[in-house]
């Protein structure tokens, strides 16, 4: 054994061999060390797959780096940036508008500017929040989605979901998951009658018409590819404040499913994306953000996640509604009351 | 003698060591949080806690559940336990498998089956109506029974494989004697079968009414967001109203529930076990 030990790999040369490497890498930190610079990005868990198809290729190509893209949901991101706010290992963070706020008020984000990432000068109007805070480089939508084996045509209301016919056949979304609000503000809208700008801050309107649905309730999700599967199958025959990117991209996949912009109007789900203050490479960050906020990128990920893009040079993909109102939701007052309405809805809302 | 027992003590210090850092200094912390506020150490969230109606209901739906939950795995559980421990050969091998195997099955896995079992074209419905129980499919899922069975489901093998541990070390011949002496098959139970088996039966309903008071996967997936239970309004508390301090005390809250239902329970059991 001993003999063996000599003629092969001795521990005196294992040992050798690794101190030779170290020196190695040392001595071409400029070659090895520019290779393993690394960008870590939160976003949500649904943002994996365009990431890695759409942009991750190009950019890892373009800038000679390695981007790491931790998927979880908004406020996940939200805890991991405060529990490291001294020392942050992310360095961008794509969430939902609500929760930028929040990020926002902890001083967790460094600002956009035109400077550093150029593109931030093509956006739409009102796609750029809080002096450059953060911008919203796509906007997916919120309307109905229905099973088609048993509607066969498209609710044209959202009042439709009431009818008794459909007892114990709705899924809304929890106020829990940030697409759960705007059924509120859509409630409020239907029970007063007035326009949306005007009915959306009527809370109590709201929750009186929303406890009419709660005989036709299904469940209120708070996992959405369970909210869906339930529709596919039938279980369920109409999701309220169903999200496009999700609902369109199952009906091209076969799904018996479809997704309906009913009269009174659909909800822009203003995707943010953020840099991270004090965060590592933090011209990788801007880079990046610069890339989602151009009009190439867009036009990828745009038709994909069956989005709006916010890039005015991005042709708006088909298939989109084109004439449905969209109604701007006021995050500012949702931020101020969510947790009172949570409260609320477990009260009124329970099973 | 007194050395080696003192040796034997440090094969227990991993296991201590773990327990320290993973569960008993974040209990503590946890503690900490629930009772120090910026007035000074105080039970104030307690008590506005446990005076809000909705709360309270919240602490009945978690009781209730991890209790129905508990009968339902004794009840399955039970004559499972005692069936194991008499098969012999391949029909042991194939039920312990049987109640091994689900086990390596995640939850989440387990709970969208039990989605499509509770369907209202199901199994359970369609089996329910076959046979005349019902006049027509009614839904189960995101219903309390729905959560129970699915609950329960997950949570049998803790049931079983405590009692069975105890059963297979009851002298058979303890049985036979009885019958020997003119016991009744039911008096034998009551008397030989039933009293042997308590630690076992202790040690089962501890494990799952401990994990069904905490279990917080199946109601979400089961139940939805529209039936909180202590568990669900601690991680909601956590993650999304950012309150860290209703967080802590209902953890806390939890933790009191559970450790006292075990404590009590254990204790009952064994003073009806020395009455018996």
């Amino acid at each position: 054994m001993t003999q063996e030990y000599g003629k092969g790999f001795g521990r005196r040369r294992v040992l050798l061999g690794g101190a030779a490497t170290t020196i190695a890498s040392l001595a071409m930190p400029g070659i090895l060390r520019a290779q393993t610079r690394e960008l870590v990005i939160g976003g949500a868990a649904s943002h994996k797959p365009w990431v890695e198809t759409h942009v991750m290729p190009m950019f890892e190509k373009k800038y000679n780096c390695k981007i790491t893209f931790e998927g979880t949901r908004s406020l996940v991101n939200l805890e991991k940036m405060q529990k490291n706010r001294d020392k942050p290992y992310m360095s961008v963070v794509q969430m939902d508008d609500p929760v930028m706020i929040l990020a926002v008020r902890e001083g967790l984000l460094e600002p956009i500017t035109a400077a550093k990432a150029p593109n931030l000068a093509k956006l739409k109007p009102g796609t750029t929040h809080m002096d450059g805070m953060w911008a919203n480089y796509l906007q997916p939508w919120q309307g109905v989605a229905y099973n088609t084996n048993v509607l066969k045509t498209a609710p044209a209301s959202w009042t439709d979901a009431l009818d008794p016919k459909f007892k114990g056949r709705i899924i809304v979304p929890s106020l829990q998951n940030t697409e759960g609000l705007p059924n509120l503000f859509m409630f409020a809208h239907l029970a007063t009658g007035k326009p949306m700008a005007e009915a959306y801050k009527d809370i109590d309107a709201a929750f009186r018409e929303l406890r009419k649905l709660k005989p036709n309730l299904l469940t209120v999700y708070s996992q959405m590819p369970q909210a869906f599967s339930l529709l596919e199958q039938g279980e369920a025959h109409m999701i309220l404040g169903a999200l496009s990117s999700f609902g369109m991209q199952r009906r091209l996949d076969g799904a018996p499913i479809t997704m309906t912009a009913p009269k009174e109007g659909i909800f822009p789900v203003p995707s943010g994306i953020a840099v991270i203050k004090n965060g590592p490479n933090p011209d990788l960050a801007f880079a990046y953000v610069n890339e989602l906020l151009g009009a190439e990128v867009q036009s990828k990920i745009a038709p994909p996640t069956f989005a709006l893009p916010t890039n005015v040079d991005t042709p708006i993909p088909p298939g989109m509604p084109t004439d449905a109102t969209i109604h701007p939701i006021d995050w500012a007052f949702v931020a101020e009351n969510r947790n009172d309405w949570v409260k609320r809805w477990d009260r009124e809302m329970g099973a | 003698m007194q050395q080696p027992q003192f040796r034997i003590w440090w094969l227990a210090v991993p296991a201590l060591g773990y327990l320290l850092i993973a569960y008993a200094a974040p209990l503590v912390y946890l503690l900490m949080r629930s009772v120090i506020r910026p007035e000074g150490v105080s039970l104030q969230l307690f008590s506005a806690f446990l005076s809000d109606d909705y709360n309270l209901r919240v602490i009945g739906n978690t009781l209730r559940i991890a209790l129905l939950v508990t009968l339902l795995c004794l009840a399955i559980g039970y004559p499972v336990a005692l069936a194991l421990a008499r098969a012999r050969g391949i029909a042991q091998v194939l039920l312990l498998t049987a109640i091994i195997l689900p086990l390596s099955i995640g939850v989440v896995v387990k709970a969208f089956a039990w989605q499509i079992v509770l369907r209202r074209d199901g199994a359970i419905a369609k089996f329910l109506v076959a046979t005349g129980i019902w006049d027509e499919p009614k839904r189960l899922l995101f219903t309390e029974p729905g959560l129970v069975i699915g609950a329960a489901n997950v949570f049998l093998p803790f049931m079983i494989l405590p009692i069975y541990s105890v059963v297979r070390q009851i002298d058979p011949r303890l049985s036979e004697a009885g019958a020997t002496l003119g016991a009744s098959p039911l008096h034998r139970f009551r008397k030989i079968i039933l009293p042997l088996t308590m630690p076992g039966l202790i040690t089962g309903i501890a494990f799952v009414f401990s994990m069904s008071l905490s279990m917080f996967v199946i109601p979400s997936l089961l139940m939805g967001d529209r039936f909180q239970t202590l568990a669900t309004l601690t991680g909601r508390s956590f993650l999304l109203m950012r309150n860290e301090a209703l967080g802590s005390a209902t953890a806390v809250v939890l933790l009191v529930l559970a450790v006292s239902v075990v404590v009590g329970s254990t204790w009952v059991s064994r003073r009806l076990m020395r009455g018996g």
